[in-house]
């Protein structure tokens, strides 16, 4: 069984369907990689996935349990967390104290636990030595990081990265990669990304949208090298 | 957990509250128990309006609902005064729930406004109740029997305890679970459900717990007043004074409404001995108020905290 499925699911804004009846399965252990024109739905999808979004139609499925009404907090708690495109940290209080808040409610762990874990998260995001440092004080890249550490101090089993790379320079790709790559096993990793360098090796399954529709669904390099991707993606 | 220098703070506020009640007279006494209860609900509000981030405008509703809690059970039941006044905060704050159901459907801007409406429909409908005195108000007579000796002698080491207590207090519930999701509510609220964190439940906890101090300081205000009447009670006065304590002093701060008490009863007292009359005052409260708000937003503490911060950061530099 799918870890976490949508059925058919379809979003309409006024009239334009952002995401048009979506079917997509993705199993443990599996790099997704979510990619796109502008406009293509990619954003509208992890919404849904993540609960900030309610379908107009359709379900989303759990391990085999209609997950589709839960509100975003008890999504985290049943396991899919979301690294949003701005990061949205918590300004005034501390690195630690913005990774702590996700392992006490998201993952319900007990605040001996949750100092365990927390550790061990900042120290997956390279974050350790800026723990005491206030959120407000980060730069891009460690804003970037945190709110990765955010998603994962939740515990999720669904990992939802929208463009976690984006704005930053080729080494600071890499390094955020090389942090994704730590935060991979055991868990789905949706990532959607303009970036196909920031995909490469850390996704194996590629998924194209284009106009809210499915268009390609398949093993990362096959579906990277098909002519399709290339005329409506590329635009060549 | 509880910190050394916290219980400490505790015994000396219990200190002085014993001795403000042997040796300070009863005229001052009088007002003091105003200043410590005013404080109490101005910390009320700041913890639903300045961490929670639900500003409302009706917190006169709880005051109204304290003073006339008071006044209903004292008078018409054998239950002692002192006993009153604990259990209409329980009372208040189960009211509370039902009514937080309801104006939680609105938010920001339109829940500031709806909470209003809420605190206007209870006055009006205490006005046209001739069991609850209608405008003339009630009189509190516990057991039927005029108040003997004077209130403020016992309430003013309460409220100053309590004040202390409302501090320490607030130090480790910010320091726990719930706290650590009130900060951060306080700095990205969508971000928090992001989190985990159940927003609606956690306002209903402070919207919950706000109300019934609010209750609270206000039973033992009308307890010192010894009289309630809808028109003072549930006046918008109240919350007026409230967010100018905190917003002045210093919004989500638990130092600011300390600050702001202190400008109010100063300006209020001073303005009064030196013979202007009425509510004069309050003139000078909304100059200062627009002043504050165009030239240190943030309130008068934090600037105040931040430039001594900037001081000492250009010495040690």
């Amino acid at each position: 069984m799918a870890l976490i499925s949508t059925v058919d699911v379809s979003r309409l804004f006024g009239s334009v369907y952002a995401v048009d009846r979506v079917s997509v399965e993705l199993n443990e252990g599996e790099g997704v990689g979510l990619i796109g024109p502008n406009g293509a739905g990619k954003t509208t999808l992890l919404s849904l996935l993540a609960g900030s979004l309610k379908p107009t139609q359709g379900k989303i499925m759990m391990e085999g349990v209609d997950v589709t009404m839960l509100p975003v907090f008890a999504r985290v708690t049943a396991g899919i967390a979301r690294a949003a495109q701005i990061p949205q940290t918590f300004n005034r209080l501390t690195v630690r104290e913005n990774v702590l808040l996700p392992a006490y409610f998201g993952a319900r762990l007990s605040q001996h636990d949750a100092g365990i874990w927390v550790d061990e998260v900042l120290e997956m995001t390279d974050l350790l030595r800026r723990a005491g440092q206030q959120a407000a004080s980060l730069g891009l890249l460690d804003r970037k990081r945190l709110e990765l550490a955010k998603a994962v101090a939740s515990k999720p089993r669904v990992l939802l990265l929208d463009e976690v790379a984006a704005g930053l320079t080729e080494p600071e790709i890499a390094s955020i990669k090389e942090v994704v790559k730590r935060l991979q096993p055991g868990r789905v990793i949706v990532w959607v990304e303009h970036i196909p360098f920031a995909l490469q090796g850390v996704c194996s399954r590629l998924l194209v949208m284009d106009k809210g529709a499915k268009l390609l669904d398949g093993p990362f390099d096959e579906v990277w090298a098909s002519d399709v991707l290339q005329s409506t993606y590329m635009g060549m | 957990m509880i910190r050394t220098i916290e219980i400490v703070a505790l015994v000396m506020g219990a200190i002085i509250a014993w001795l403000a009640a042997t040796y300070v007279d009863s005229g001052l006494q009088f007002l003091l128990c105003e200043v410590f209860l005013l404080f109490i609900m101005s910390q009320m509000w700041n913890l639903l309006a300045g961490y929670a981030g639900q500003v409302s405008f009706g917190q006169q509703m709880f005051v109204g609902l304290g003073g006339y809690g008071l006044c209903l059970i004292a008078n018409n039941t054998g239950i002692p005064v002192w006993a009153t006044i604990i259990i209409v905060p329980v009372i208040v704050g189960l009211l509370a729930i039902p009514l937080g159901m309801v104006v939680f459907h609105l938010k920001h801007a339109y829940f500031a406004i709806g909470m209003w409406v809420a605190a206007e429909v209870v006055f009006q409908f205490v006005v046209k109740t001739p069991a609850l005195g209608g405008s003339g108000g009630m009189v509190l007579r516990p057991g039927g029997e005029m108040m003997q000796g004077f209130p403020e002698q016992t309430v003013l080491p309460v409220a100053l305890f309590l004040s202390v207590a409302l501090i320490v207090g607030l130090r480790v519930f910010l320091r726990s679970k719930l706290g650590l999701a009130t900060l951060a509510v306080r700095d990205n609220e969508a971000a928090a459900e992001a989190a985990g964190v159940n927003i609606w439940r956690l306002h209903m906890i402070l919207f919950t717990l706000t109300g019934a101090g609010t209750a609270l300081a206000a039973a033992l205000y009308y307890t010192t007043t010894l009289f309630v009447t809808p028109l003072d009670a549930f006046q918008a006065k109240w919350v007026v004074l409230m967010m100018f304590i905190v917003v002045v002093g210093g919004l989500g701060t638990l130092t600011g409404p300390v600050v702001g008490i202190a400008l109010f009863i100063g300006i209020r007292e001073l303005m009064t001995a030196a013979g202007y009359s009425g509510g004069q005052y309050w003139i000078v409260m909304g100059l200062l108020s627009i002043g504050v708000l165009l030239f240190l937003p943030q309130g008068l503490w934090p600037a105040f905290s931040n430039y001594v911060q900037s001081l000492r950061g250009k010495a040690s530099s």
